[in-house]
């Protein structure tokens, strides 16, 4: 009674379909980049294709970089951070204060920053780890604490340089024609790869972010692997705080506040470049420097600026969103 | 009443009901592996249909075909002889096909009664629910079944069966005439699993056509009526369930002779090996209390218990995932007072757990990845630096030597079968060079042929001299420790060795039915 019976055609996902889909997932973000970059190459060629704005490009992303890239710490492990911005507010205007006040040097205002970040972090992880509370709702209320801490001390006034020459020189100098803000950035790039890739802290944080109960039960020391992607994520969002007050030579109270949704923004687009939705370095890398091609893009074209945050929130919803449609695609299809 | 098949030729049916579910030469294909070649299946009404192979024989895709959730490349299903199409679950929901897998698609913060009434077709007035004819209703479907379940209880209060009976119930509410089971009592103990064939005793006498899948194969042989066999995505038979016995069956799944599980032949009396670890009114209220244990070097010892008993407690507590209350801890003779799995593992004890999907794998890693992720700190390269070119070479060296079927050491673990997952898992905590190896239930999900490939481990690492605690609920496996203990409430109440272990016997000291049996046993140490 087996044998008599029609078969009944059905539709065959041809498994070239499943190709497609896949490589869309995984460039498809990229291809937005490249997009972007020979549209606008194409539409102004005279000011876009040009080495200085090029630079120009990358400097502009320089900030956004640095602590997108420590937040991407804190995503990997599974966790959240939404004091990041407070965070770079509260290191421009302490160190800000230190120098105005009590005269330190600009090292000395760096590892003062560093520290200050290293502390939030810590603040964050432990609250997080120790009392168990969850990452939002944790860093959403150190990150309160740091705002206040922050008025207390400057009263919710700008705090200014009274001499910023030497200061603004660390966003605004040179060297071989390209501004440190863009080493900084290239080097801790260089140097956070290494840790999530090449290390045992960092494989640790991806397997601590893929599932926890494993991680713990493979040995892994999940509470402080959690604390460390906490302080990683502080100190870097720190340094763009510092980076921030040093391009005017003046702290305003809540400068640092707006990359917060720059840098998630940026670190979930990197999550759909090269990678099925997982956050890394180099991905939140490119998701920062698609919104500044894009920003250079509209001012060039002498678009309003409410176009802006157009791009960014279309670009994000896009990114992420046809990365995971071509997943399930790519699966389906399979 | 054996079935046609294409194998055996046709037989004349002695069935008179016309089969409640036929598919018919269902072909499907995932990229280039054929998982399905032309395969038919049939349920009758009234009549258990036992679906069985090893993993990746193509049961779950069949299911998952049935249950609209993949579509099939090529073939048909006729429900009550109708020709159907199923390209959604709700399409299987109103042919009346029900499907109660291992995972179970209830909202723990839910009472029972709410879970019941989030399926379909559940009485309203005016669009709103009508409890009290809910709760009337699943009372009578309780009533049905011979069982019931605190309807206002939350079903994450519930036991696992509890909660089963939950999906069960809900299935019922929805008339469903053709259930299908996932391995139901891959979590019962024995006196729900008596249960659920009482169940399913009941429904087929209502005219339910009941498609049964599960590891278990005396199980089987003593629930279904008939056995429908799968081998790498082809039918293998059709058969009467009362003409195989296990070791038939299991002929027809692997393919090939399997050995008996024998006892261990040792020449040595492993208990006069010096001895490893030993506890010493070790107690973690309220799973684990007052338990003495000694575990000598290259000894296998079992842990027999019914689920619950305490024996997954005593495993967290041995690798320092949870901590004491009382009692102490001795290593090599030392005092051992792990704070961590980290401790653990640095002293030498590693756990397979319980979960592998949940507690042992990250399944969107590679292969390479999760072998690697226990043992990656080197002790030689003090800045903690990871090279992924040795992490891959020393997977690929483990998955030699562990048989893990993989096209490579950088596809993703969750792509893998059971057993092959669970070599994975095995092969991660070998690697750390433990001296006190842990498995908790480590076949369960692993089908017959990769399950003897985990007891070929189990052995040579025992031969090795690494000492294993095996915990397993399938007590015939338990045929290959030196030792079992057995755990009641918490407690280790006997010690039997590896000569009168036997699944019976176990299984009535688990059950504390046997007391005179306290006098022949040698203290449990």
């Amino acid at each position: 009674m087996t044998a008599a019976l029609v078969d009944v055609p059905v539709l065959q996902a041809p498994p070239r379909r499943a190709r497609v889909w896949r490589w869309f997932g995984r460039y498809g973000a990229l291809l937005v980049l490249a997009l972007l970059v020979v549209g606008t190459s194409a539409l102004e060629p005279e000011t876009f294709a040009t080495w200085d704005n090029f630079i120009n490009i990358l400097n502009q992303s320089a900030l956004s970089a640095i602590i997108a890239m420590g937040l991407t710490f804190a995503l990997v492990t599974g966790e959240f951070d939404l004091s990041i911005g407070n965070v770079a507010s509260l290191s421009g205007v302490l160190a800000c204060t230190a120098m105005v006040s009590h005269d330190v040097s600009i090292p000395v205002a760096f590892g003062l920053a560093v520290v200050i970040g290293a502390v939030v972090g810590l603040a964050n992880g432990l609250v997080v780890t120790l009392l168990n509370v969850n990452a939002l709702v944790a860093t959403l209320g150190i990150g309160t604490v740091a705002v206040g801490v922050n008025y207390a001390v400057a009263g919710g006034l700008p705090v200014s340089l009274t001499d910023p020459a030497p200061f603004i020189q660390i966003t605004l100098g040179r060297f071989l024609g390209i501004p440190y803000p863009v080493f900084i950035m290239l080097g801790l790039a260089a140097v956070l790869w290494f840790v999530l890739n090449r290390t045992v802290l960092g494989q640790s944080m991806q397997a601590v972010g893929g599932n926890p109960v494993a991680a713990q039960l493979s040995g892994i020391r999940v509470d402080r692997v959690r604390v460390v992607a906490f302080v990683i994520c502080g100190i870097c969002a720190a340094l763009t705080g510092l980076l921030l007050a040093s391009r005017t030579g003046s702290a305003a109270v809540s400068g640092g506040d707006t990359y917060l949704l720059a840098a998630f923004a940026a670190a979930f687009f990197g999550s759909a470049v090269l990678r099925d939705g997982e956050f890394h370095i180099i991905g939140t890398l490119v998701g920062v420097i698609t919104v500044s091609v894009g920003f250079n893009a509209i001012a060039l074209i002498g678009l309003e600026t409410y176009w802006q945050y157009l791009f960014q929130g279309l670009l994000l919803i896009l990114g992420v969103g046809v990365g995971s449609l071509a997943r399930h695609r790519a699966a389906a299809a399979h | 009443m054996v079935e046609t098949t294409p194998l055996d030729g046709p037989t004349a049916p002695t069935v008179t009901d016309p089969p409640c579910l036929e598919m018919s030469g269902i072909s499907k294909q995932f990229g280039g592996h054929q998982a399905l070649e032309d395969v038919s299946i049939t349920l009758h009404p009234g009549r258990v249909l036992a679906l069985c192979g090893a993993n990746g024989a193509g049961k779950s895709t069949l299911v998952r075909i049935l249950a609209g959730v993949e579509s099939a490349d090529a073939g048909t299903i006729r429900v009550r002889g109708q020709e159907e199409t199923v390209a959604s679950p709700g399409d299987a929901t109103r042919l009346g096909l029900s499907f109660i897998h291992q995972e179970l698609n209830l909202v723990p913060k839910f009472t029972a009664l709410q879970n019941i009434a989030m399926g379909a077709d559940h009485p309203r007035r005016t669009g709103v629910l009508d409890l009290r004819g809910l709760r009337r209703k699943a009372l009578a479907v309780m009533d049905r079944i011979g069982y019931s379940v605190p309807l206002d209880a939350k079903v994450e209060q519930l036991s696992v069966s509890d909660r089963w009976m939950v999906s069960l119930a809900r299935s019922l509410m929805r008339d469903a005439s053709i259930v299908a089971m996932d391995e139901p009592t891959a979590s019962f103990t024995q006196e729900e699993a008596d249960r659920l064939y009482g169940i399913v005793d009941e429904l087929t006498a209502d005219g339910v056509g009941i498609l049964y899948i599960s590891h278990r194969l005396e199980e089987v042989l003593h629930v279904s009526d008939d056995v429908t066999v799968l081998r790498n995505g082809r039918l293998v038979g059709s058969y009467a369930a009362r003409d195989l016995d296990v070791a038939s069956l299991t002929r027809h799944i692997v393919g090939r002779d399997v050995e008996d599980l024998t006892h261990r032949v040792t020449d040595t009396d492993p208990t006069a090996a010096p001895v490893l670890l030993r506890t010493s009114g070790l107690t973690r209220e309220p799973r684990v209390r007052d338990v003495d244990l000694t575990i000598h070097e290259g000894e296998i010892l079992g842990v027999a218990g019914l689920v619950g008993a305490g024996r997954t407690e005593l495993a967290r507590l041995l690798i320092g995932a949870d901590a004491a209350h009382a009692g102490s801890m001795t290593l090599d003779g030392r005092p051992y007072r792990p704070g961590s799995p980290s401790d653990g593992i640095k002293a030498g004890v590693a756990l397979v757990p319980e979960e592998r999907r949940s507690q042992g794998l990250v399944l969107r890693s590679s292969v390479a990845s999760n072998i690697t992720m226990a043992s990656m700190r080197d002790p030689r390269r003090r800045l903690g630096t990871f090279s992924p070119r040795r992490a891959a070479a020393t997977a690929r060296d483990a998955v030699s030597r562990f048989g893990v079927k993989t096209s490579s050491v950088h596809d993703a673990v969750g792509h893998l079968s059971g057993g092959n997952q669970q070599k994975v898992v095995v092969s991660k905590c070998v690697l750390t060079g433990p001296r006190l190896l842990i498995l908790d239930e480590p076949t369960v999900g692993v089908d017959v042929g990769a399950r003897g490939e985990i007891y070929d481990i189990i052995r040579d690492l025992a031969a090795s001299g690494t000492s294993i605690l095996m915990i397993s609920s399938d007590f015939d496996e338990l045929a290959i420790c030196d030792r079992v203990v057995v755990m009641r409430e918490g407690a280790l109440t006997h010690s039997v060795p590896a000569s009168r272990a036997t699944k019976d016997h176990l299984t009535s000291l688990c059950f504390g039915t046997t007391e005179h049996l306290g006098t022949t046993e040698q203290d449990p140490s």
